[in-house]
């Protein structure tokens, strides 16, 4: 077998062998023990249900993506502005980070009817819930890359005579990219869930579609279960495409020059 | 040439804080167009030496002139190599190269060029659009000289440069480094563990002690440049490459 081939199997086969292995030991289980389908629906009849509502599933997924796009971009260019600030000047890192730290102890539930009070229901609640929960990552790592510059290379900007907005345009945004690209990863992870959080504690149907937690709740409230599994489905593709994206991102601006990229032989 | 000297050091004292002297009356008239080796045990004060002249920190006590003013306000006519080559990852070859340039705000025509020049006086045309990942030790600093060869310094500062490289490279880069020289004439001040580097390249060797680092001893190198690599099998380069090991032992003991 060639390295490429078994590579490949191993990326792939594997993890849709154990895939369908679980899914026969789900039918196994719920057969074996009798559960009935309100309780556990089959894989089948879930995406059935996916399927019937998806008049409904489509417009409240698009509903969260906003969110979850508006949120995610907030939490990324706030975050990395804040973290600029942190990285550029030890006083303001002294200031400010201890308060950003609290803030982020802050649970989300407590947060969330917070700005439900000053924002209203929908929209503008669950993009700062969002936003909440993915700025912290990308302060915090990306603050770590602004500070951890090699000593030698800014010691050679020096010696250049570089001004301070050259040393943060060649040196220090560049040296700061993977630090900041990992945190948007983790921010691009919570983004979808922090959206479905938001609008299952902000969301209203109210001027049109609730999102995707609002169904949740919709679903639960009905007892129709195999449809409550459906947005669970819905919520992992979402989440999917977010981190790929993120990911794909990753990939373009360091694959080039980065160890955790490079192919070294 | 004994008008004014290039860099001047007068009764220099380093500490760091509240710590320990680190370099203690060091005294040093370097003429234009010399090659200083700063050799001596680890830890007896080269870098900071090299630094010092660099302007990159203060001295404590004493006094440091290049080219009669401070060290921070001559920093246009020097260069400095990092012992590691200190290359940017993100940045391809020619682009590390590029740097400097970059940032004195030179038009791209001309760096362009200059850096295709430089590139080619160190042997590496070929690596241009190479990342520094992709480059063997040896061929990473030769960037490095590259890149600080571009601003034509009056003044190079390398931090042992060659060290983390095997030997057969070390002597390739040295003699290169002679071979660039005698083109792109500077002054040089080199720190190096390596007596038979410092001899080969040296037109005189300093001697540090350690705690605090003070000069021990001076030697002249009395080979004329250009030097041939077959200089190092001569009785006079051997005797003399003795007489650096034995000022260097009396040091350490
Ligand atoms: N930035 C610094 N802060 C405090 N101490 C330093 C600093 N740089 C060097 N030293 C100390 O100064 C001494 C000389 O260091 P260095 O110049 O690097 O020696 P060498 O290059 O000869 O090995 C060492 O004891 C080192 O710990
Ligand atoms: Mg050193």
């Amino acid at each position: 077998m060639s390295p490429s081939l078994r590579s490949r199997l191993s990326t792939y086969l594997l993890p849709a062998a154990t895939a369908a292995a679980l899914i026969v030991l789900w039918y196994v289980l719920k057969a074996v023990f009798q559960v009935p389908s309100f309780v556990l629906p089959a894989p089948h009849e879930i995406l059935v249900a996916a399927w019937e509502e998806r008049s409904f599933l489509w417009p409240a997924a698009l509903v969260t993506v906003r969110g979850a796009l508006l949120g995610f971009s907030a939490a990324v260019g706030v975050g990395f502005l804040l973290a600029m600030a942190l990285g550029f000047s030890p006083r303001v890192k002294a200031s400010l980070y201890p308060l950003i730290l609290v803030l982020q102890m802050m649970p989300v539930t407590i947060l969330a009817p917070i700005f439900v009070l000053w924002l209203g229901q929908g929209l503008p609640s669950i993009v700062a819930i969002t936003f909440m929960i993915g700025f912290f990552p990308v302060v915090a790592n990306t603050t770590m890359g602004f500070i951890s510059v090699d000593r030698n290379l800014r010691e050679l900007f020096v010696m250049c005579n570089a001004t301070r907005a050259q040393e943060a345009r060649y040196l220090r945004i560049p040296g700061a990219m993977p630090y900041f690209l990992t945190g948007m990863k983790i921010a691009g992870t919570l983004a979808p869930i922090g959206a479905i959080v938001g609008d299952f504690l902000a969301g209203s149907a109210q001027g049109g579609v609730g999102g995707i937690g609002y169904m949740t709740i919709s679903y639960f409230s009905q007892l129709k279960t195999p449809a409550l599994f459906a947005t669970g489905l819905v919520a992992c593709v979402m989440g999917f495409v977010f981190v790929g994206g993120v990911n794909w991102l990753h990939w373009r601006l360091l694959h080039l020059w980065h160890d955790s990229m490079v192919k070294k032989e | 040439m004994n008008a004014a000297p290039l860099v001047a050091i007068r009764g220099l004292q380093k500490r760091f804080g509240a710590g320990p002297l680190v370099l203690d009356g060091i005294n040093l008239e370097v003429g234009q167009g010399e090659f200083v080796s700063f050799i001596g045990p680890s830890g007896c004060g080269k870098s900071t030496l090299l630094r010092l002249i660099a302007g990159l920190t203060s001295a404590s006590d004493g006094l440091i002139t290049v080219d009669g003013t401070p060290p921070e306000k001559a920093r246009e006519k020097m260069f400095f190599v990092f012992q590691d080559a200190t290359l940017m990852p993100w940045r391809r070859v020619a682009e590390n190269v590029e740097l400097p340039l970059l940032l004195r705000g030179d038009a791209p025509g001309h760096r362009r060029e200059r850096v295709a020049r430089m590139l080619e006086v160190v042997g590496l045309s070929g690596a241009a659009e190479k990342f520094p990942w992709q480059l063997s030790g040896g061929m990473r600093m030769r960037v490095s000289i590259a890149r600080a060869l571009t601003v034509a310094p009056e003044i190079l500062l390398l931090d042992e440069p060659f060290g983390a490289l095997d030997e057969m490279t070390r002597d390739r880069l040295n003699e290169d480094l002679l071979a660039i020289r005698s083109r792109n004439s500077f002054t040089g001040f080199f720190v190096t563990h390596s007596v038979a580097e410092a001899v080969f390249l040296s037109s005189r060797i300093v001697v540090l002690g350690v705690n605090p680092g003070r000069v021990t001893a001076v030697i002249d190198v009395p080979f004329p440049y250009p030097r041939q690599p077959e200089l190092r099998e001569t009785p006079a380069f051997l005797r003399l490459l003795a007489t650096t090991a034995q000022a260097l032992r009396a040091v350490r003991s």
